[in-house]
């Protein structure tokens, strides 16, 4: 047995220093640790071996097999090296005329909601502000009359660049003071983009997620709360049918007051409750109200001489909702059989 | 905050079910985490810290279902102590801004004992576990009331002399739950030697209710929320105390607690012995002028003057009419968050319902539309990559931890997250294309193949933004961010790199903006072992480098388990 296991030793070792490309030693691997390679079938006969052989013969084995192993693995590098030295000796035709093979695009499932809700806001006269991912103190929290060490900051969980100055934006509203102090009233604006929270990611939860907002400045006395019913249905109605619906409650969010907490009319059971609203009838989708005081005096508008509201909302959960998409992941995480899946809803 | 139900029934008259009680509460006042049949959770946001106690609930549960309230002739026109001539406990406060107002009551011939079931259902229900009578007492006091209390052990308090300090530098405390904490700018309660406690947040193992306590100092007091959320952060103690002090406490509060907790204390066989009250106890009520057209035009439905009036004054507001148009409101002493008129009108709609606003379409002068060059830029760029074919992937705005190592950036040149979840969100992208290669990755391990090929055939793209971090030069600014196009092309062959410059050409030429030249002519070789050392080439403006197209390096590849050739493409998009 021992000499069995030195001349695959002997064999193979020669068989992988001779190799000189990636294919061979793939075959030189199968044979040798492939289902009926030499390796993998060996052991099979140790049962027959005396208790002293088997003493000598099984670290041996072991040691072979490692060596094996490991020659091969070192062998590949070589040969890929070996390859790599080669590389700038190959061709580049900068020039080339190749036809390109024939590929059905696709859009991001998001990319295409986004467009969507930009078309229907772009009849309304809404324009789209974009503001940075990268945000000061001043702009994600403070002039959103949210003050430094308020307990309502507790609310946003959020990731720090240089903590007490720069974060990364906790949601699109940092567009608002940093539109509103252009002073160019009025206003309808709207930003879907990126934004970012200090949360573990699960099938429910991302550190990274996209937001809907609009914001919307007038006269004093101008803009009122049944515009916002107004807005928030359009938003349902355009994007899940005419049967959707808004309901509003109260909610508390410091950048506007009243607030407003918007659910959605469950469009999979009318309302009567079912496994997908969690028996509600109702989604919560989104947090609104109208424009705080502070929030105008921040921008330097005079808030007795302006009124606005503003709504926010996550598309990627209300994608989730009317796909049914168990794994918020899957937006992110690049998985080509779920992008191209969704090209014709 | 969970409210006990049976509990609630005894302060308010309430004809509605768990559910019904549930609907109507996240309907017109709060969102309600839980419901069942024991208890309500509610889902508590800043502004309401009146609703951490079950009198504010049970004002607004009075309020928004009509029902009478059932504790108001418990609330004493002379608190029990009035008049007694009582001798004082010795309070000192170094900062009034910290501690506005500080009680202490001595209560003598207590025993210490199990606590009876009506006070453990009360607690559970609560979600708090029974400790034993003394302490229960406090805790279904702030309960009730929504004011702290805190019992020390008399005998544990050298001289009967409490004082309200800051910690010096140094200074440590064994909390009740036998930690021993390194104080720092913490809110102390002392006695003339030793100290007893972090003020609001946890008390002192050494002045803890013991078996044999007969004698308490029991103390209710105002501390600045500030402090105490501080001294909470720091220490990571979160407790139903400090969450009320947080929020904010009023002194009329304070003084029905205070005088409640005496008397269930005399329940338990108690008696007042002394009492200090330290600070000002005057709270004014600040009045807001309410516009009645006002009201109307933010809330967007025509509500006249009774309507409004009535409103208010069922959550307890005095309303004052001072002119045709103009209202004086007073709130109640126990609604901390009315600050503005604004605060009275969210009173006035959700009271009278959310549910009857009729939507109406915005009016007045449509605004000049904002510059939205970019944006359509990126949009028909989109759209010009999926008719070439590709499709369109988001990936993270951060650098895995793998990519960082096999691109061997140094981390000095990347934007770096102070309080990272984790190493894979630690580092934001300075290019597109490595996350593109770990998509092409992910797919070749999940097996992914093309319907059209035989051969494994990935082509994406992704618009989005990277980051650059701050010059050294703090003058110049932060760190910036800018968006890019990325593309990565593995279609089976050993010079992808081919069919992504006739890809990238047809893609660029269809733009109405300039994207930039492709080379025609070859640069000269790297050597960087991120891209093949010849198969690369610049995109530029006038003499400006915008981008790149190159094969990737092999070694990079196979670092992630790609065996086939990747051509890749990123380019700045925003010139």
């Amino acid at each position: 047995m021992e000499e069995k296991i030195s001349g695959i030793q002997k064999n193979y070792l020669d068989k992988i220093t001779k190799a000189s490309s990636l294919k061979e030693l793939d075959e030189i691997f199968l044979e040798v640790f492939g289902k009926s390679g030499e390796i993998t079938l060996l052991p099979k006969n140790f049962k027959n071996l005396s208790s002293d052989e088997k003493k000598t013969v099984g670290p041996l084995f072991n040691q072979v097999k490692q060596e094996l192993e490991k020659t091969i693995g070192n062998r590949r590098q070589a040969v890929r090296e070996e390859s790599y030295s080669k590389l700038s000796k190959e061709e580049f035709d900068i020039n080339s005329k190749t036809k390109i093979s024939k590929r059905e695009g696709h859009l991001h499932l998001a990319t295409r909601f986004k467009e969507e809700i930009i078309e229907l806001f772009e009849k309304l006269g809404f324009s789209q502000f974009d503001a940075p991912h990268i945000e000061s103190e001043k702009y994600n929290f403070e002039d959103l009359n949210i003050p430094k060490d308020h307990p309502s900051r507790d609310m946003w969980d959020t990731l720090y660049i240089e903590p007490g100055k720069l974060l990364l934006r906790t949601h699109t509203s940092n567009f608002w003071p940093r539109l509103m102090k252009k002073k160019r009233t009025p206003l309808r604006a709207m930003s879907f983009d990126r934004c970012f929270r200090y949360e573990a990611v699960d099938a429910r939860h991302s550190h990274t997620f996209n937001q809907f907002e609009i914001a919307v400045v007038g006269k004093a006395g101008e803009i009122t709360m049944a515009n916002l019913k107004y807005l928030s249905d359009y938003l349902l109605k355009g994007l899940l049918g005419k049967e959707a619906k808004s309901r509003f409650r109260p909610k508390y969010y410091p950048f506007v007051e009243p607030g407003v907490g918007i659910d959605c009319l469950c469009v999979f059971c009318h309302g009567k409750g079912c496994r997908i609203c969690s028996g509600t009838g109702w989604f919560e989708i989104a947090g609104a109200g109208m424009i705080h005081p502070n929030v105008f005096k921040a921008a330097g508008l005079d808030p007795k001489k302006h009124s606005g509201l503003a709504w926010g909302f996550g598309p990627d959960r209300m994608l989730m909702i009317k796909y049914q998409i168990e794994d918020i992941r899957l937006f992110l995480e690049g998985d080509l059989k779920f992008l191209q899946g969704f090209n014709k809803p | 905050m969970k409210v006990s139900l049976s509990w609630l029934k005894e302060l308010v008259d309430y004809q509605l079910t768990s559910e019904e009680l549930a609907n109507k509460l996240s309907l017109t006042s709060i969102g309600v985490k839980q419901q069942t049949e024991d208890y309500l959770e509610l889902d508590l946001t800043y502004n309401r810290g009146d609703l951490l106690s079950l009198w504010g609930v049970a004002y607004e549960v009075s309020a928004i279902t009509d029902a009478p309230l059932k504790f108001l002739g418990d609330i004493p026109d002379d608190y029990i102590w009035v008049g007694k001539n009582l001798p004082q406990v010795k309070v000192e406060i170094e900062e009034e801004k910290l501690c506005p107002v500080y009680c202490v009551a001595k209560i003598e011939n207590l025993k210490v004992e199990h606590s009876d079931d009506t006070w453990i259902k009360k607690l559970s229900d609560s979600g708090m576990r029974s400790i034993n009578n003394i302490a229960d007492a406090t805790n279904l006091i702030m309960l009730e009331y929504g004011q702290p209390m805190h019992a020390f052990s008399a005998k544990a308090i050298k001289n009967e002399t409490i004082k309200v300090r800051v910690s010096k530098k140094g200074e440590m405390l064994k909390t009740l739950d036998n930690k021993v904490r390194k104080l720092e700018d913490d809110l102390l309660i002392t006695d003339s030697e030793s100290i007893l406690g972090m003020a609001g947040v946890m008390g002192g193992k050494d002045s803890e209710i013991s078996e044999d306590t007969t004698t308490i100092l029991l103390e209710a007091a105002i501390f600045e929320p500030l402090s105490i959320r501080k001294t909470s952060k720091r220490h990571g103690l979160y407790s139903e105390a400090s969450k009320r002090f947080q929020h904010g406490l009023t002194k009329i509060r304070l003084l029905q607690a205070l005088d409640g907790a005496i008397k269930l204390y005399q329940t338990l066989g108690g008696t007042l012995t002394a009492i200090t009250l330290k600070g000002d106890f005057g709270q004014v009520n600040k009045s807001i002028n309410l516009s009645i057209q006002k009201t109307n035009s933010l809330f967007g439905v025509l509500l006249d003057e009774e309507t409004i009036t009535k409103a208010l004054q069922k959550l307890n507001f005095d309303v004052n009419p001072k002119d045709a148009d103009t209202l004086e409101i007073t709130s109640p002493y126990f609604r901390k968050d009315i600050e503005i008129e604004e605060d009275v009108i969210e009173e006035v709609a959700r009271i009278y319902g959310y549910e009857k606003i009729e939507a109406r379409p915005l009016e007045g002068e449509k605004p000049e539309k904002l510059d939205q060059s970019l944006q359509n830029f990126i949009h028909d760029l989109k759209v010009s990559c999926k008719e070439a074919g590709l499709t369109e992937v988001q990936s993270y705005s951060f650098y895995s931890s793998e990519t960082i190592n096999d691109l061997r950036l140094t981390i000095n040149d990347l934007v770096k997250i102070a309080n990272p979840i984790s190493s894979e969100t630690e580092y934001m992208r300075t290019f597109i294309w490595p996350n593109l290669i770990e998509v092409v990755a992910k797919n070749i391990r999940a097996g992914f193949k093309q319907s059209f090929s035989s051969s494994k055939d990935i082509a994406v793209f992704e618009i989005g933004k990277i980051y650059q971090p701050a010059s050294p030069d703090a003058s110049l600014g932060g760190p910036t961010e800018s968006y890019r196009l990325a593309i990565a092309l593995m279609n089976g062959s050993d010079h992808p790199i081919d069919e992504l410059l006739v890809i990238a050409r047809n893609v660029m030429t269809k733009q109405s903006a300039n994207m930039g030249e492709i080379a025609t002519s070859p640069s000269a070789p790297r050597n960087d072992d991120l891209f093949h050392p010849t198969r690369f080439t610049d995109i530029k403006v006038d003499a400006k480098v915008v981008g790149t197209i190159a094969e990737v390096h092999p070694r990079f590849l196979n670092n992630f388990g790609i065996d086939k050739r990747v051509a890749i493409l990123e380019i700045n998009i925003e010139i």
